[in-house]
């Protein structure tokens, strides 16, 4: 696991303000290739401004985004999805009134430039990630009849569907009992042995620890620690960020 | 699926011997049903299908109905070679003004394309080519009569059966998902990979293509046109109520919506002739009130449409 | 020469910011776009109007009273209808507001015919002789009235109770509801507020300009230009916009003549759109 290397998505010195408020403050990241990193810290703490930065849905006040070495900086969510990024919502976004079929399909029409599909192509492809999530039975429902569990892998599927090469996971557990937790760690860890590099937002510590090669931490928009999971629960600053409650997950 | 194309078929040849039945002035008003079908599912497409409510689609019907005019008096093009160049002066200014246009949501994006609709107007009130407000005349079609009826029927039918073609092989491909995908989740969209700003405008020309050749039909039917009549936004909310009536997101909803709305509105003119428009307006605020998703829902799939459906409409939309 | 034209302009645009505030109100508070904005102030016209012709009410004097009567129609046509589709797409609202303007529209010319009025005061030819250029006195009354009119608007939104409730229901709905504010009776309050407004305009409009049953339509959309140049959320905005479109009017229209009038409206109104469509004072997007 620790053969040579290659930085597949890096973040360097990044920050975004908004009117008054600095939400990131020159945060730098390495997500390698084929691994899961996991991107933890107390809420506020600037993870989905972070992720909406390298997505292209907000702007970059300063710093850069690089992807497989060049820079993403500036790019249009549309041309970042056509590089082979892919991105979940942590309040998710379906196609309300499409099928759970055809919202995957658009995924695989549009998504990774080289992989793009036509529509009944498309409608092949999106059966197959349709089992794979594991949402056969509901393919043919329209996307506003899913309950939360199904509505998350239906985002997962929709992002998978765009033969990305990297995905960033915003909090897809939130909302989901136990049982349906482990289910969504074992998926993505299937889709990880795909070859797919992860970015997972997540506040479920013990889904995090199951899955993360290696975890880095922000809070208040600065990056406090980033290393392997051992070592940054024990980091004395991670610990006080979650201080409280929380401590007694972190150490268990 | 082979149901539906069963009952397109049957409509279209229906249509399609028509004429031999009707008297002409009848027909004419059949003529008339089918210019508002196409322009009805010409906003569908950037309306119904899109999600983007524009108010002032009337302007590619008064832009082709002048490009027409001025195609035809002045530099003596035949017919259908205007008729061509109008739909594709519609498509043009569609996607171009589209561009800067499309990034507005909402109310804003609907106001935006009622000024369009007014610059334009006011702009062909003081161009010297168009004459200003006195009005642009056509040469005369040279038919019979009866022929000449019967030749706007068949243009007109001929341009909708093409639209709705048009917009069927859409709706299967890329281009009818990106533009669903818009309308569903404009956001999710543009992560997944969709270039919504020029699909958008592609949506945006396709409908100026076809309202741009209602105009040119229009124009030469009529013989002589003025800026009023054809860049009058009344026009464009007829077109969006017949969307909305037949059932906006269908195929055939805007041209049902077409049909019975006209079929309304010249009984109306017929037997109240003072008062026909108040009780079109009368018409128009029933249906949004009751009837927001049209006809088509009301027929297609539901079990009981009872008193309850209507209330329930209501209560879904109230404050 | 030139100062004659701004200051034509900028009266005209006193009374184009009065007309624009209604507008304002109700779809900054409600986002509730009314096409029928017109039909209002040509209501408000007609009422001034029929009172001058039949009761010999001075407009001014009559005033209040038109301004109330329209408040009460505009109060029950958004509580009884419009509050029943407020939540439903926005094109749906919009149409219902077209209905009603087709409604009111199409039963004035019923009522009043197409014939053309006008409300000829006694006083209608007095003029001030102010920098050079020659003032209607009726214009300056006008001018004057609509700034008052603001003001008395801008304490109501800003320092009464009501005014409180309206600016707190217009950000922060869901809070308001929980709160205990009947967010029905304030949006009719606000409706009424808004058409009360148009009336007001559509009184000075009548004592300056011919007045027809379908006056409205244009008044509509110069309302919609005003609104989007000052920008939404504010009560200054509609002043500010409907000045510089009153002062831009005059300028346009004296150098390319008066059939220019809507080209340069409209045109101001893209462009202002496309690169601002916030206005000039920003506000709600």
């Amino acid at each position: 696991m620790t053969a040579q290397r290659t930085a597949i998505l890096e973040g360097k010195s990044l920050t975004k303000d908004f009117k008054g408020l600095r939400a990131n403050n020159e945060v730098d990241f390495t997500l390698y290739e084929g691994e899961i990193l996991g991107l933890i810290g107390p809420n506020g703490a600037g993870k989905t401004t972070l992720v909406n930065m390298i997505a292209g849905s907000t702007s970059i006040t300063s710093g850069d985004v690089l992807f497989k070495g060049r820079s993403i900086k500036g790019l249009a969510p549309h041309r970042i999805g056509a590089l082979g990024i892919a991105r979940t919502y942590q309040i998710v976004k379906p196609f309300p009134h499409m099928t759970v079929l055809e919202n995957i399909a658009v995924g695989a029409m549009f998504g990774k430039r080289d992989k793009r599909l036509g529509a009944r192509k498309a409608r092949e492809a999106a059966a197959e990630i349709v089992s794979f999530v594991g949402l056969e039975k509901h393919q043919d429902r329209s996307a506003d009849q899913l309950n939360v569990a199904s509505r998350k892998r239906l985002e997962i599927a929709k992002a998978l569907a765009m033969s990305p090469e990297v995905i960033l996971f915003d909090e897809v557990m939130a909302g989901l009992n136990p049982k349906e937790i482990d289910q969504a760690v074992a998926l993505i860890q299937q889709i990880r042995s795909r070859g797919i590099s992860i970015i997972v937002i997540e506040h479920v510590m013990k889904a995090i620890k199951a899955i993360s090669d290696r975890l880095f931490v922000l809070q208040h928009g600065e990056k406090i620690a980033e290393g392997p999971p051992g070592e940054v629960l024990n980091d004395p600053e991670v610990i006080r960020a979650y201080l409280g409650k929380r401590y007694q997950q972190l150490t268990q | 699926m082979r149901k539906s194309f069963i009952f397109s078929t049957l409509v279209i040849g229906a249509a399609v011997i028509l004429p031999f039945f009707l008297g002409n002035f009848t027909l004419r008003n059949a003529t008339d049903i089918l210019i508002f079908a196409i322009l009805a599912s010409s906003w569908n497409i950037i309306g119904g299908y899109t999600g983007y409510a524009s108010f002032g689609n009337i302007v590619f019907f008064g832009l082709g109905a002048y490009a027409t005019a001025i195609l035809m008096s002045n530099f003596g093009f035949g017919f259908f070679p205007s008729l061509l160049l109008s739909g594709l002066l519609g498509a043009a200014y569609g996607f171009v003004v589209g561009l800067p246009i499309l990034r507005l949501k909402g109310h804003y994006f609907a106001i935006a394309t009622l000024g369009l609709a007014e610059a334009t107007k006011a702009l062909v009130q003081n161009l010297g080519i168009t004459e200003g407000n006195s009005g642009l005349y056509l040469p005369i079609p040279e038919f019979a009569i009866d022929a000449s009826y019967r030749f706007f029927f068949y243009v007109s039918l001929g341009v909708l059966v093409i639209l709705l073609l048009v917009t069927w092989l859409m709706l299967k491909s890329k281009l009818g998902y990106g533009l669903i995908a818009i309308r569903e989740d404009e956001d999710a969209a543009n992560s997944i990979g969709i270039n919504t700003t020029l699909f958008k405008s592609a949506a945006f020309g396709l409908s100026g293509f076809f309202s741009g050749i209602a105009g040119a039909i229009y124009a030469y039917q009529q013989g002589f046109i003025k800026p009023e009549p054809v860049f009058t936004v009344a026009s464009t909310v007829k077109m969006i109520v017949m969307a909305v009536f037949g059932g906006i997101g269908s195929l055939w909803g805007p041209t049902l919506g077409a049909v019975l709305i006209e079929v309304i509105d010249n009984f109306l003119s017929a037997h109240f002739l003072v008062i026909h428009t108040i009780f079109f307006g009368a018409i128009v605020i029933l249906v949004i009130l009751f009837a927001p998703k049209g006809i088509y829902d009301i027929f297609g799939g539901r079990k009981k449409v009872g008193l309850a459906y209507f209330l329930d409409n209501i209560r879904r939309n109230r404050v | 020469m030139l100062t004659q034209v701004i200051i034509n302009g900028l009266l005209k645009g006193g009374l184009y910011a009065l007309m624009a505030m209604g507008m304002s109100l109700i779809w900054g508070v409600m986002n509730i776009i009314n096409i029928a904005h017109g039909a209002f102030i040509m209501l408000g016209a007609y009422l001034t109007y029929w009172l001058f012709v039949s009761l010999g009410l001075d407009p001014f004097v009559s005033l209040p009273l038109s301004m109330a009567l329209i408040f009460l129609l505009g109060w029950l046509l958004q509580k009884y209808l419009i509050n029943l589709v407020v939540q439903a797409d926005i094109f749906i609202t919009l149409l219902l507001t077209f209905g009603i303007e087709l409604l009111i529209n199409n039963l004035a010319l019923l009522f009043w015919t197409a014939d053309v009025r006008k409300v000829n005061v006694s006083y209608g030819a007095a003029n001030f002789a102010v920098f050079g250029a020659t003032i209607p006195a009726v214009r300056l009354a006008a001018f004057v009235l609509a700034l008052v009119i603001s003001a008395v608007l801008f304490y109501l939104m800003n320092r009464s109770r009501l005014g409180r409730a309206i600016r707190a229901t217009s950000q922060e709905l869901e809070a308001a509801k929980l709160s205990g504010v009947k967010v029905g009776n304030i949006y009719a309050v606000t409706f009424g507020i808004g058409t009360a407004l148009a009336a007001a305009a559509g009184t000075l409009w009548s004592i300056l300009f011919p007045i027809s049953p379908t006056m409205g339509g244009i008044l509509t959309l110069k309302s919609f230009v005003v609104t989007i140049i000052g920008g939404l959320g504010t009560m200054l905005g509609p002043l500010i916009g409907g000045l510089i479109l009153g002062v831009v009017e005059a300028l346009g229209t004296n150098l390319f003549g008066s059939t220019y009038e809507n080209l340069i409206s409209f045109s101001i109104f893209l462009l202002v759109l496309i690169f601002k469509p916030r206005g000039i004072l920003g506000g709600r997007g």
